[in-house]
Protein backbone atom coordinates (compact mmCIF):
# COMPACT_ATOMS: atom_id res chain seq x y z
CA UNK A 1 0.00 0.00 0.00
CA UNK A 2 1.23 3.49 -1.24
CA UNK A 3 0.58 5.09 2.34
CA UNK A 4 2.63 2.09 4.09
CA UNK A 5 5.53 3.66 2.25
CA UNK A 6 4.77 6.89 2.53
CA UNK A 7 4.93 6.86 6.58
CA UNK A 8 8.29 5.20 6.31
CA UNK A 9 9.95 8.05 3.65
CA UNK A 10 8.30 10.84 5.75
CA UNK A 11 9.78 9.50 8.92
CA UNK A 12 13.63 8.63 6.79
CA UNK A 13 13.16 11.91 5.65
CA UNK A 14 11.69 13.79 9.22
CA UNK A 15 14.90 11.62 11.01
CA UNK A 16 17.39 12.99 8.61
CA UNK A 17 16.47 16.47 7.87
CA UNK A 18 15.59 16.62 11.56
CA UNK A 19 19.35 15.92 12.76
CA UNK A 20 21.41 17.28 9.73
CA UNK A 21 20.19 20.68 9.47
CA UNK A 22 22.36 23.06 12.08
CA UNK A 23 21.15 25.24 14.43
CA UNK A 24 21.66 28.82 13.67
CA UNK A 25 24.59 30.87 15.77
CA UNK A 26 23.84 31.89 19.11
CA UNK A 27 25.41 33.03 21.85
CA UNK A 28 26.04 30.60 25.00
CA UNK A 29 26.83 32.75 27.87
CA UNK A 30 29.09 35.76 28.65
CA UNK A 31 31.64 36.54 31.03
CA UNK A 32 31.69 38.93 33.54
CA UNK A 33 27.64 38.50 33.32
CA UNK A 34 27.47 41.87 35.64
CA UNK A 35 29.03 45.46 35.43
CA UNK A 36 28.80 48.70 37.39
CA UNK A 37 27.51 52.00 35.62
CA UNK A 38 29.89 54.81 34.58
CA UNK A 39 32.90 52.48 33.74
CA UNK A 40 34.35 50.51 30.89
CA UNK A 41 33.86 46.76 30.77
CA UNK A 42 34.93 44.00 28.57
CA UNK A 43 32.72 40.85 27.90
CA UNK A 44 33.94 37.82 26.65
CA UNK A 45 31.17 36.48 24.61
CA UNK A 46 31.05 32.42 23.95
CA UNK A 47 29.30 31.53 21.07
CA UNK A 48 27.48 28.06 19.73
CA UNK A 49 27.73 26.99 16.05
CA UNK A 50 29.45 30.23 15.27
CA UNK A 51 31.99 31.45 13.07
CA UNK A 52 33.11 34.42 14.10
CA UNK A 53 36.47 34.52 12.45
CA UNK A 54 34.98 34.04 9.14
CA UNK A 55 34.26 37.95 7.63
CA UNK A 56 36.17 40.99 8.79
CA UNK A 57 36.21 41.62 12.60
CA UNK A 58 35.18 45.20 11.79
CA UNK A 59 31.75 44.18 10.59
CA UNK A 60 31.13 42.69 13.36
CA UNK A 61 29.04 44.85 15.39
CA UNK A 62 27.18 44.37 19.27
CA UNK A 63 24.80 45.96 21.78
CA UNK A 64 24.01 46.20 25.25
CA UNK A 65 20.21 46.19 24.88
CA UNK A 66 17.95 47.29 27.57
CA UNK A 67 14.66 48.10 25.45
CA UNK A 68 13.78 49.12 21.58
CA UNK A 69 15.10 52.82 22.64
CA UNK A 70 17.93 52.49 24.70
CA UNK A 71 21.18 50.70 23.74
CA UNK A 72 24.75 50.85 24.43
CA UNK A 73 27.12 49.63 20.95
CA UNK A 74 30.20 48.01 21.83
CA UNK A 75 33.49 49.37 20.52
CA UNK A 76 36.97 47.33 19.97
CA UNK A 77 35.96 43.84 18.72
CA UNK A 78 38.28 41.38 19.01
CA UNK A 79 37.71 38.08 17.93
CA UNK A 80 39.73 35.48 19.83
CA UNK A 81 38.10 32.44 18.20
CA UNK A 82 35.56 31.03 16.26
CA UNK A 83 33.51 30.40 19.07
CA UNK A 84 34.68 33.70 21.35
CA UNK A 85 34.45 37.39 20.64
CA UNK A 86 35.80 40.23 23.31
CA UNK A 87 33.85 43.73 23.54
CA UNK A 88 34.39 46.63 25.42
CA UNK A 89 31.48 49.20 26.19
CA UNK A 90 31.02 52.27 27.99
CA UNK A 91 28.37 51.84 30.58
CA UNK A 92 26.56 55.02 31.23
CA UNK A 93 26.69 56.69 34.46
CA UNK A 94 22.81 56.66 35.00
CA UNK A 95 20.55 53.48 34.49
CA UNK A 96 17.94 53.47 31.72
CA UNK A 97 15.22 52.64 34.79
CA UNK A 98 14.80 53.61 38.12
CA UNK A 99 16.45 51.07 40.18
CA UNK A 100 19.52 49.88 41.99
CA UNK A 101 20.16 47.88 38.38
CA UNK A 102 18.77 46.71 35.14
CA UNK A 103 18.79 43.60 33.36
CA UNK A 104 20.69 43.78 29.80
CA UNK A 105 20.31 41.91 26.40
CA UNK A 106 23.15 41.28 24.16
CA UNK A 107 22.75 41.66 20.59
CA UNK A 108 25.80 40.26 18.27
CA UNK A 109 25.24 41.10 14.25
CA UNK A 110 27.91 39.48 12.23
CA UNK A 111 28.92 39.73 8.58
CA UNK A 112 28.26 36.04 7.62
CA UNK A 113 26.56 34.59 10.85
CA UNK A 114 23.88 36.76 11.23
CA UNK A 115 22.13 38.22 14.24
CA UNK A 116 22.56 36.73 17.96
CA UNK A 117 20.76 37.33 21.01
CA UNK A 118 21.27 36.79 24.32
CA UNK A 119 18.57 37.83 26.61
CA UNK A 120 19.18 39.11 30.14
CA UNK A 121 22.90 38.88 29.68
CA UNK A 122 24.15 41.56 31.37
CA UNK A 123 23.21 42.84 34.76
CA UNK A 124 24.44 46.91 35.49
CA UNK A 125 24.15 48.21 38.92
CA UNK A 126 24.26 51.48 39.69
CA UNK A 127 27.47 52.95 40.71
CA UNK A 128 26.97 56.25 42.59
CA UNK A 129 30.63 56.60 42.74
CA UNK A 130 31.53 57.20 38.86
CA UNK A 131 29.63 59.48 37.17
CA UNK A 132 32.30 60.62 34.35
CA UNK A 133 30.86 58.97 31.75
CA UNK A 134 29.81 60.87 28.60
CA UNK A 135 27.66 57.79 27.53
CA UNK A 136 24.56 58.09 27.08
CA UNK A 137 21.82 55.51 26.71
CA UNK A 138 20.44 56.49 23.77
CA UNK A 139 23.68 57.58 21.74
CA UNK A 140 23.52 53.91 19.50
CA UNK A 141 20.36 52.79 18.22
CA UNK A 142 20.30 49.08 16.81
CA UNK A 143 20.17 49.43 13.36
CA UNK A 144 22.06 47.77 10.00
CA UNK A 145 21.85 44.44 11.32
CA UNK A 146 23.28 41.65 9.13
CA UNK A 147 20.52 39.54 7.87
CA UNK A 148 21.51 36.66 6.49
CA UNK A 149 19.16 33.83 5.29
CA UNK A 150 20.46 30.19 5.75
CA UNK A 151 18.60 26.43 5.84
CA UNK A 152 18.48 26.61 9.63
CA UNK A 153 16.51 25.98 12.84
CA UNK A 154 16.26 28.20 15.70
CA UNK A 155 18.81 28.91 18.72
CA UNK A 156 17.33 28.88 21.78
CA UNK A 157 19.23 28.81 25.23
CA UNK A 158 18.75 26.01 27.26
CA UNK A 159 17.42 24.19 25.47
CA UNK A 160 19.93 24.28 22.35
CA UNK A 161 19.92 21.04 19.76
CA UNK A 162 17.01 19.46 21.47
CA UNK A 163 14.98 21.78 19.65
CA UNK A 164 15.28 18.91 17.03
CA UNK A 165 12.47 17.04 19.65
CA UNK A 166 9.91 18.84 18.12
CA UNK A 167 9.62 16.68 15.14
CA UNK A 168 9.72 13.32 17.22
CA UNK A 169 7.93 14.39 20.40
CA UNK A 170 4.98 16.23 19.36
CA UNK A 171 4.01 14.24 16.54
CA UNK A 172 3.39 11.47 18.96
CA UNK A 173 0.62 13.50 20.39
CA UNK A 174 -1.14 14.47 17.03
CA UNK A 175 -0.63 10.56 16.09
CA UNK A 176 -2.53 10.00 19.40
CA UNK A 177 -5.59 12.79 18.84
CA UNK A 178 -5.52 10.99 15.20
CA UNK A 179 -5.78 7.21 16.80
CA UNK A 180 -8.42 8.50 19.71
CA UNK A 181 -10.53 10.34 17.38
CA UNK A 182 -10.77 7.32 14.93
CA UNK A 183 -11.64 5.33 17.75
CA UNK A 184 -14.32 7.42 19.11
CA UNK A 185 -15.44 7.32 15.16
CA UNK A 186 -15.96 3.43 15.17
CA UNK A 187 -17.44 3.36 18.73
CA UNK A 188 -19.92 5.94 17.41
CA UNK A 189 -20.84 3.79 14.33
CA UNK A 190 -20.99 0.54 16.68
CA UNK A 191 -23.58 2.18 18.63
CA UNK A 192 -25.45 2.79 15.72
CA UNK A 193 -25.32 -0.69 13.85
CA UNK A 194 -23.39 -3.28 16.76
CA UNK A 195 -20.94 -5.02 13.94
CA UNK A 196 -17.71 -7.28 15.66
CA UNK A 197 -15.54 -5.07 12.86
CA UNK A 198 -15.92 -1.19 14.04
CA UNK A 199 -15.41 -2.72 17.36
CA UNK A 200 -12.21 -4.19 16.43
CA UNK A 201 -11.11 -1.05 14.59
CA UNK A 202 -11.96 1.02 18.19
CA UNK A 203 -9.76 -1.30 20.37
CA UNK A 204 -6.90 -1.74 17.35
CA UNK A 205 -6.68 2.29 17.26
CA UNK A 206 -7.17 2.86 21.05
CA UNK A 207 -4.54 0.90 21.86
CA UNK A 208 -2.16 2.09 19.26
CA UNK A 209 -3.24 5.37 20.70
CA UNK A 210 -2.30 4.58 24.23
CA UNK A 211 1.55 3.62 22.47
CA UNK A 212 1.74 6.90 21.13
CA UNK A 213 0.72 8.29 24.89
CA UNK A 214 3.18 6.44 26.63
CA UNK A 215 6.20 6.67 24.11
CA UNK A 216 5.01 11.30 23.93
CA UNK A 217 5.10 10.79 28.11
CA UNK A 218 8.32 9.06 27.93
CA UNK A 219 10.18 11.16 25.49
CA UNK A 220 8.94 14.42 27.83
CA UNK A 221 10.26 13.08 30.64
CA UNK A 222 13.40 12.88 28.98
CA UNK A 223 13.37 16.08 27.71
CA UNK A 224 12.35 17.83 30.19
CA UNK A 225 14.83 16.20 32.52
CA UNK A 226 17.37 18.13 30.83
CA UNK A 227 15.17 21.25 30.20
CA UNK A 228 13.00 21.69 32.97
CA UNK A 229 15.63 19.99 35.28
CA UNK A 230 13.60 16.97 36.26
CA UNK A 231 11.73 14.69 34.73
CA UNK A 232 8.37 14.79 36.09
CA UNK A 233 7.96 18.35 37.54
CA UNK A 234 4.42 17.62 38.70
CA UNK A 235 3.80 19.82 36.02
CA UNK A 236 0.25 20.65 34.95
CA UNK A 237 0.91 19.48 31.53
CA UNK A 238 2.01 16.02 32.69
CA UNK A 239 -0.23 15.42 35.43
CA UNK A 240 -3.21 16.01 32.95
CA UNK A 241 -1.79 13.45 30.71
CA UNK A 242 -0.87 11.35 33.14
CA UNK A 243 -4.72 11.82 33.99
CA UNK A 244 -5.65 11.44 30.13
CA UNK A 245 -3.60 8.10 29.64
CA UNK A 246 -4.92 6.56 33.05
CA UNK A 247 -8.75 7.33 31.69
CA UNK A 248 -7.91 5.13 28.53
CA UNK A 249 -6.00 2.65 30.07
CA UNK A 250 -8.98 2.15 32.34
CA UNK A 251 -10.50 1.26 28.97
CA UNK A 252 -8.91 -2.04 28.62
CA UNK A 253 -9.40 -3.10 32.15
CA UNK A 254 -13.53 -2.32 31.87
CA UNK A 255 -13.51 -4.38 28.37
CA UNK A 256 -11.81 -7.23 29.92
CA UNK A 257 -14.41 -7.27 33.31
CA UNK A 258 -17.15 -8.60 31.29
CA UNK A 259 -17.50 -12.46 30.68
CA UNK A 260 -20.03 -11.70 27.48
CA UNK A 261 -17.79 -9.98 24.48
CA UNK A 262 -20.58 -7.85 23.31
CA UNK A 263 -21.79 -6.59 26.82
CA UNK A 264 -18.36 -5.58 26.49
CA UNK A 265 -18.27 -4.28 23.72
CA UNK A 266 -21.07 -1.92 23.94
CA UNK A 267 -19.81 -0.40 27.33
CA UNK A 268 -16.67 0.02 25.96
CA UNK A 269 -18.22 2.13 23.38
CA UNK A 270 -20.08 4.11 25.50
CA UNK A 271 -16.94 4.92 27.87
CA UNK A 272 -14.90 5.58 24.94
CA UNK A 273 -17.37 8.38 24.19
CA UNK A 274 -16.49 9.47 27.44
CA UNK A 275 -12.65 9.28 27.26
CA UNK A 276 -12.40 10.74 24.02
CA UNK A 277 -15.03 14.02 26.04
CA UNK A 278 -12.60 13.89 28.72
CA UNK A 279 -9.02 14.20 26.36
CA UNK A 280 -9.71 17.39 25.49
CA UNK A 281 -9.77 19.28 28.39
CA UNK A 282 -7.28 17.05 30.06
CA UNK A 283 -4.68 17.34 27.41
CA UNK A 284 -5.50 20.94 25.99
CA UNK A 285 -7.63 22.73 27.87
CA UNK A 286 -7.07 22.74 31.81
CA UNK A 287 -3.22 23.12 31.62
CA UNK A 288 -3.75 26.05 29.71
CA UNK A 289 -5.28 27.69 32.89
CA UNK A 290 -2.60 27.13 35.08
CA UNK A 291 1.02 27.83 35.01
CA UNK A 292 3.14 25.48 33.14
CA UNK A 293 6.68 25.10 31.76
CA UNK A 294 5.01 23.43 28.83
CA UNK A 295 5.42 25.93 25.78
CA UNK A 296 1.49 26.40 24.75
CA UNK A 297 0.79 27.42 28.53
CA UNK A 298 -0.75 30.18 29.66
CA UNK A 299 -3.13 31.39 26.91
CA UNK A 300 -0.10 30.86 24.25
CA UNK A 301 -0.55 28.83 21.35
CA UNK A 302 2.31 26.11 21.63
CA UNK A 303 3.00 26.72 18.03
CA UNK A 304 3.55 30.54 17.46
CA UNK A 305 6.20 32.14 15.65
CA UNK A 306 8.01 31.59 19.15
CA UNK A 307 9.02 28.06 18.85
CA UNK A 308 7.96 27.06 14.80
CA UNK A 309 9.64 29.06 12.25
CA UNK A 310 9.33 28.08 8.87
CA UNK A 311 12.14 26.15 8.23
CA UNK A 312 11.21 23.32 11.16
CA UNK A 313 7.91 23.36 9.69
CA UNK A 314 9.26 21.85 6.81
CA UNK A 315 9.95 18.85 8.97
CA UNK A 316 7.19 19.04 11.56
CA UNK A 317 4.77 18.53 9.11
CA UNK A 318 6.18 15.41 7.26
CA UNK A 319 6.94 13.97 10.45
CA UNK A 320 3.40 14.52 11.84
CA UNK A 321 2.05 12.85 8.89
CA UNK A 322 4.82 10.08 8.92
CA UNK A 323 4.25 8.94 12.17
CA UNK A 324 -0.31 9.35 11.53
CA UNK A 325 0.32 7.07 8.82
CA UNK A 326 2.63 4.37 11.05
CA UNK A 327 0.10 4.36 13.99
CA UNK A 328 -2.91 3.23 11.14
CA UNK A 329 -0.63 0.63 10.35
CA UNK A 330 0.33 -0.69 13.34
CA UNK A 331 -3.70 -0.16 14.36
CA UNK A 332 -3.97 -2.29 11.09
CA UNK A 333 -2.16 -4.96 11.64
CA UNK A 334 -3.13 -4.90 15.52
CA UNK A 335 -6.97 -5.24 14.13
CA UNK A 336 -6.47 -8.04 11.80
CA UNK A 337 -4.75 -9.93 14.77
CA UNK A 338 -7.85 -9.55 16.64
CA UNK A 339 -10.00 -10.78 13.52
CA UNK A 340 -7.53 -13.79 13.47
CA UNK A 341 -8.15 -14.16 16.92
CA UNK A 342 -11.77 -14.48 16.56
CA UNK A 343 -11.29 -16.75 13.80
CA UNK A 344 -9.03 -19.10 16.14
CA UNK A 345 -11.36 -18.76 18.98
CA UNK A 346 -14.61 -19.39 16.98
CA UNK A 347 -12.70 -22.86 15.40
CA UNK A 348 -12.18 -24.45 18.55
CA UNK B 1 11.10 -15.00 18.91
CA UNK B 2 14.57 -15.35 19.25
CA UNK B 3 15.60 -12.59 16.43
CA UNK B 4 13.28 -10.06 18.97
CA UNK B 5 15.13 -11.50 22.34
CA UNK B 6 18.13 -10.45 20.44
CA UNK B 7 16.97 -7.01 19.21
CA UNK B 8 15.61 -6.44 22.60
CA UNK B 9 19.07 -7.38 23.89
CA UNK B 10 20.87 -4.99 21.19
CA UNK B 11 19.17 -1.96 21.99
CA UNK B 12 19.71 -2.57 25.52
CA UNK B 13 23.38 -2.80 25.06
CA UNK B 14 23.56 -0.05 22.47
CA UNK B 15 21.70 2.26 25.22
CA UNK B 16 24.26 1.19 27.91
CA UNK B 17 27.71 1.74 25.30
CA UNK B 18 25.97 5.26 23.96
CA UNK B 19 25.54 6.22 28.13
CA UNK B 20 28.43 5.28 29.33
CA UNK B 21 31.45 5.11 27.07
CA UNK B 22 32.00 9.03 26.80
CA UNK B 23 30.92 9.47 31.26
CA UNK B 24 34.17 6.91 31.93
CA UNK B 25 36.29 8.92 28.80
CA UNK B 26 35.03 12.44 30.60
CA UNK B 27 35.03 11.34 34.29
CA UNK B 28 31.70 12.97 36.22
CA UNK B 29 31.00 15.46 33.42
CA UNK B 30 27.28 15.24 32.09
CA UNK B 31 27.46 13.51 28.91
CA UNK B 32 23.94 14.49 28.13
CA UNK B 33 24.53 17.88 27.92
CA UNK B 34 27.82 18.57 26.18
CA UNK B 35 27.27 19.39 22.55
CA UNK B 36 24.17 20.97 22.82
CA UNK B 37 22.43 18.11 24.41
CA UNK B 38 22.32 15.96 20.95
CA UNK B 39 22.07 13.05 23.06
CA UNK B 40 18.92 13.90 24.19
CA UNK B 41 17.40 14.26 20.79
CA UNK B 42 19.13 10.62 20.09
CA UNK B 43 17.15 9.57 23.62
CA UNK B 44 13.88 10.65 22.32
CA UNK B 45 14.62 8.88 18.62
CA UNK B 46 15.68 5.50 20.70
CA UNK B 47 12.72 5.62 22.69
CA UNK B 48 9.95 5.95 20.31
CA UNK B 49 11.61 3.05 18.58
CA UNK B 50 12.30 0.78 21.21
CA UNK B 51 8.58 1.39 22.38
CA UNK B 52 7.61 0.34 18.60
CA UNK B 53 9.57 -2.82 18.77
CA UNK B 54 8.11 -3.61 22.12
CA UNK B 55 4.82 -3.34 20.75
CA UNK B 56 5.88 -5.46 17.92
CA UNK B 57 7.21 -8.11 19.95
CA UNK B 58 3.71 -8.52 21.80
CA UNK B 59 1.62 -8.21 18.71
CA UNK B 60 4.17 -11.35 17.46
CA UNK B 61 3.12 -13.45 20.63
CA UNK B 62 -0.30 -12.41 19.68
CA UNK B 63 0.01 -14.30 16.73
CA UNK B 64 2.39 -17.05 17.35
CA UNK B 65 -0.33 -18.09 19.72
CA UNK B 66 -2.98 -17.55 17.65
CA UNK B 67 -0.83 -20.26 15.04
CA UNK B 68 -0.58 -22.57 17.90
CA UNK B 69 -4.04 -22.48 18.15
CA UNK B 70 -4.99 -23.03 14.31
CA UNK B 71 -2.67 -25.93 14.65
CA UNK B 72 -4.18 -27.80 17.39
CA UNK B 73 -7.88 -27.13 15.81
CA UNK B 74 -6.39 -28.70 12.52
CA UNK B 75 -5.06 -31.52 14.40
CA UNK B 76 -8.53 -32.57 16.13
Amino acid sequence: MWWKSASVILLVYAIIAGLVVPLKPGIDHVTPDSAATGKRFDLEVHGYNTWYTRGKSTDIRAWLQYDSLRAIAGTDIRVLSDTTLQVSFDIPSTLPNEGESAMLNLIVSHPTDGVSLLPSAVEVELDTAHTSSAANWTDHPIENLHVVRDFSYPYRNVIYETIRNTYFHVPMWFALMFMFLTSVIYSIRYLNHPNEADDRRAVAFTETGLLFGLLGLTTGMLWAHYAWGKAWSNDIKQLMTAVALLVYAAYFILRASFDEPEKGARLGAVYNIFAFASLVPLLYIVPRLFASLHPGATGNPAFGSQDLDNTMRLVFYPSIIGFVLLGVWIAQIRFRILRLQQIADDQD
Amino acid sequence: MKFFKLLQFLTLILLLVVNLQPLQAQGNRDFMRETGKIYVVTGVILIIFAGIVLYLVRLDKKLTNIEHQLKEGKNE
